[in-house]
């Protein structure tokens, strides 16, 4: 068998609200899986509330028209299912005998959630003692550092769960008009993932989402985000094992035509499984400075630019040196092209390997829905391994010339000094 | 209600090979992906480490991939990737694992690295060195975690003579020591195919599959039979401690000691984590995270292990809360647990939930095959286990469970460990200077800190959840 054979059967039906409904056909699943993703970011939020899409997330299982959120939990059980909010809609999977029940339970907690006040109340404290204590966490400190470095004033600088204070400000009334107002069907997505025949599954789909009405407001354009012109250095003291370093800067969409060339760089430089990426190779293997390191840029790339990020948890004594060969990695990356024969093993990791995210119904209801916002073709896993093949030892120089700013670097630390 | 699973839900069609040398391997062919995941189970583990070995186990670990006079320096990863495929590994207390995901069309280099690392890993001491590093590092960013010094001051007194008293990573001063004889000795003394199973899981061509098996592994030799450890004798009453940490938010984990996993105890302590504290219909949650809205969340864990283990309740508190009043709440539900059972329409629910979990360990082929290795391993009628597990589910009655609790969750019998927030130096402003290149002069090492770890539970947003048991690789 050749992953050559891999066809996807995925079918869709746009209702007249705009919503689209995608159907993913996976003959022989025991199980199943829907996931609903609307038109809505995070940089939506009222900025005066940072966390409230995320709060709205968190409550959408608190409590709906029809139940309280223990008997919402009950029935989700009942079906042995898992169901999660989140701010663009969330997900439900279940055993398949179950998608009919599962499918309006999801329906019920995405469209009808009341946010009673008690629950809420409880929510908001949950979240900011979660807050507190990743204000521990030397990694996520230094992340929140590197990303508000790199992105600013921009919606993306922001924690997605707000702050202490400003979660605390947080009513049951502004989650009902962050519901109201964004989780609207024009241009959002409810895609299903089973062994069911096309046909049913959109239908009813279509039964359980068809009344879905209303429309968002036109969102406000975001701030444009720019390269910085200078690189920094900022290290947080705090008193820890390990020194968890950042360093990198802002990176590109998932729309850019060099996406998968960068990809593939990603794989050479720092994202590649095990030791085979230069930065694991040389900084852990070689060298022993660490447990954890990575490095890419296509990784994070979305709606909005993603970051270029190379991170490293070490001890402090080795944060220099740890430095020192990152930036050696990315001249050399820059300057010199891969040899054919890397290049050739990243070639036969990502083409065999891109099979393994189509194992779960999750993830293929989460691939559909990709395919349809990015444009990419609900064929395109045919296409991706010829696109990854025709990448040279030249295009992956040039992007990295071209993607790669070492003099524009923020570098970030906290934790061990 | 019940979910209508299907017949191979729980015991697929398994083909058993079983060699001269007491290597057993499970074949499970399926599709439609053309994928295959194989999961080499070894019976070793930090619970056959002596006192000045520990950690050897996950070390030795790290070590089997650097190398075999087959497979260079390096080769087993590139190999990996040319299969299209990822490899990764864990250690715990009683096994290690070691597991590819593959393309199905280049997926055997996997058994030719699984053979020739059995017996043939090199052990180079120039590797032996710079992997020490990258140990000592692994354990230095557990010793960060908010969870795992808590977790490991649990166990170390829940087992105070058994080997499950040490962290499966091990001690820092015993790791620092290790010689590279050291583990070339542990290494020969356990590795072999009496000690092994392989379960391969996709789209396999069985009787090929079979046959390679044969050639590679047919030949290696026997390891020496395992040991059995000291008996951990039954505790004389509750232990407790109060950790000092650099962490803002005070922790709270319970132990108690319990059975062996696959045996019938085992089971009812399942159902019966999951009546404590594994939804938000559970005793725990509903009392400490809705009703007193004293903790953030709190979770509950059986791990049974292949000498008796260990069950455990993790609650993160709100800011300001009493330590004694989420302690009382505890013990309350815990003892109405021991009194009243779990009710009938609760027991249908939280069944439901363990039967749909088993289903979705079908969802990849690797979670099949690690589910099939499990219980090959770690059950003494070994996979064929599967089949009873959910008939054992179901004939558990109310009385039954009731019982279990009583007999394993008494707290004159605990571990009881509070992790408490330490009054900190104020912290420093960050420093930022604007710059083109970095030129940051190394700054001192700190002096580590001597506190026990165990690759174990982190939190979690929303939940205090337990990763995956054993420490990885990669």
């Amino acid at each position: 068998m050749s992953q050559s054979t891999i066809r996807l059967s995925i079918a869709e039906r746009q209702l007249k609200s705009g919503l689209t409904l995608l159907s993913v056909h996976n003959p022989g699943a025991q199980t199943f899986a829907c996931v609903t993703s609307l038109d809505v970011r995070i940089a939506d939020e009222d900025p005066a509330l940072p966390g409230v899409a995320n709060m709205v997330g968190e409550c959408l299982d608190e409590g709906t028209s029809k139940h309280s959120a223990l008997e919402l939990a009950t029935a989700t059980e009942n079906l042995g299912a898992m169901m999660e909010g989140n701010h663009r809609g969330g997900v439900v999977m279940c055993p398949a005998t179950q998608q009919k029940k599962a499918t309006k339970l999801l329906r019920e907690m995405v469209l009808e959630p009341t946010f009673p006040a008690r629950e809420v109340k409880r929510v908001q404290a949950e979240v900011m003692t979660e807050i507190q204590a990743e204000e521990d966490d030397p990694r996520t400190v230094a992340g929140r550092l590197f990303r508000k470095e790199i992105y600013g004033n921009h919606p993306l600088g922001r924690p997605m769960h707000g702050s202490v204070e400003s979660v605390a400000a947080i009513k049951p009334k502004h989650l009902r008009d962050y519901h109201r107002t964004w989780f609207r069907p024009a241009k959002g997505y409810i895609a299903a993932s089973g062994p069911f025949e096309h046909e049913d599954m959109l239908d009813r789909l279509e039964r359980s989402f068809g009344s879905f009405r209303g429309k968002a407001p036109e969102k406000a354009p975001l701030p444009k985000l720019e390269l910085a012109k200078t690189g920094c250095n900022v290290h947080k003291a705090m008193p820890r094992e390990q020194v968890h370093l950042f360093l990198g800067h802002l990176g590109v969409r998932r729309t850019d035509p060099d996406f998968y060339k960068l990809s593939v760089m990603d794989h050479i430089l720092g994202s590649g499984p095990g030791f085979t990426s230069r930065c694991s190779r040389k900084l852990r293997d070689e060298q022993g400075l660490c447990y954890s390191v990575s490095a890419g840029i296509a990784g994070s790339a979305g709606e909005e630019p993603g970051t270029f990020t190379a991170y490293i948890g070490t001890s402090a004594e080795h944060r220099q040196k740890a430095l020192e060969g990152f930036l050696a990695e990315i001249d050399t990356i820059r300057k010199e092209p891969p040899s054919e024969a890397e290049l050739q093993d990243v070639k036969d990791y990502l083409t065999g390997s891109f099979v393994f995210a189509l194992e779960r119904n999750s993830n293929l209801a989460s691939f559909a829905i990709r395919a349809r916002r990015f444009n990419l073709g609900f064929d395109f896993i045919e296409h991706y391994p010829d696109m990854i093949r025709s990448v040279t030892v030249e295009d992956i120089r040039e992007v990295a010339e071209k993607h790669l700013h070492p003099d524009r670097l923020a570098i970030i630390s906290a934790g061990a000094s | 209600m019940t979910i209508e699973m299907l017949p191979d839900v729980m015991l697929p069609d398994v083909d058993v090979v079983e060699l001269d040398n007491g290597f057993r391997a499970l074949l499970v062919e399926r599709g439609p992906l053309p994928v295959v995941a194989s999961v080499l189970w070894y019976q070793v583990g930090s619970r056959d480490e002596h006192t000045g070995e520990t950690g050897l186990s996950h070390f030795l670990e790290h070590m089997m991939f650097k190398g075999t006079p087959e497979f260079g320096k390096g080769q087993i990863d590139v190999q990996t990737i040319k299969m299209g495929g990822s490899n990764n590994a864990f250690t715990d207390n009683d096994s290690t694992a070691y597991y590819f995901s593959m393309a199905a069309d280049r997926w055997e280099t996997a058994l030719e690295i699984e053979a020739s690392r059995m017996r043939g890993c090199l052990l180079d001491p120039a590797e032996f060195a710079s992997e020490k590093s990258v140990v000592l590092e692994e354990l230095a960013q557990g010793e960060d975690e908010p969870w795992r010094p808590l977790y490991q001051a649990v166990e170390s007194m829940l087992y105070m003579t058994h080997p499950y008293h040490h962290p499966v990573i091990g001690y820092k001063e015993e790791l620092e020591r290790l010689e590279a004889a050291d583990m070339r000795s542990y290494y020969e003394r356990h590795y072999g195919p009496n000690r092994a199973c392989l379960t391969v899981v996709g789209a396999i061509d069985k009787k090929r599959t079979k046959k390679r098996i044969k050639e590679l592994f047919g030949g290696i030799p026997r390891a020496e039979e395992r040991q059995v450890a000291i008996r951990e004798p039954q505790p004389l009453g509750e232990r407790r401690i109060t950790m000092q940490t650099p962490h803002s938010v005070t922790r709270l984990c319970i132990g108690f000691p319990t059975c062996r996993m696959g045996e019938r105890d085992d089971y009812a302590l399942d159902l019966i984590a999951h009546d404590l504290g594994n939804s938000k219909n559970s005793r725990l949650y509903k009392r400490l995270v809705v009703k007193d809205q004293t903790v953030t969340d709190v979770s509950v864990m059986n791990e049974t292990r292949q000498d008796p283990g260990g069950f455990f309740i993790l609650a993160e508190l709100h800011p300001g809360v009493s330590q004694e009043k989420v302690e009382k709440a505890i013990r309350e539900e815990v003892l109405a647990l021991t009194k009243d059972g779990v009710p009938e329409r609760d027991m249908k629910r939280i069944r439901t939930q363990i039967e749909s979990s088993f289903l979705f360990q079908n969802e990849t082929a690797l979670d099949l095959a690690m589910k099939l290795a499990r219980f090959e391993a770690g059950t003494p009628n070994g996979y064929r286990t599967l089949a009873d597990v959910l008939p054992t589910y179901e004939s558990m009655s109310r009385k039954e469970l009731r019982d279990t609790a009583a007999k394993y969750l008494q707290f004159d019998r605990s571990v009881v460990v509070w992790g408490v927030p330490t009054p900190q130096e104020p912290a420093k402003p960050a420093r930022k200077k604007k710059a083109k290149k970095v030129a940051k002069k190394a700054p001192k090492k700190r002096a580590a800190k001597k506190v026990a770890t165990k690759t174990k539970p982190v939190a979690k947003k929303k939940a205090v959840k337990k990763k995956k048991a054993g420490s990885k690789t990669k």
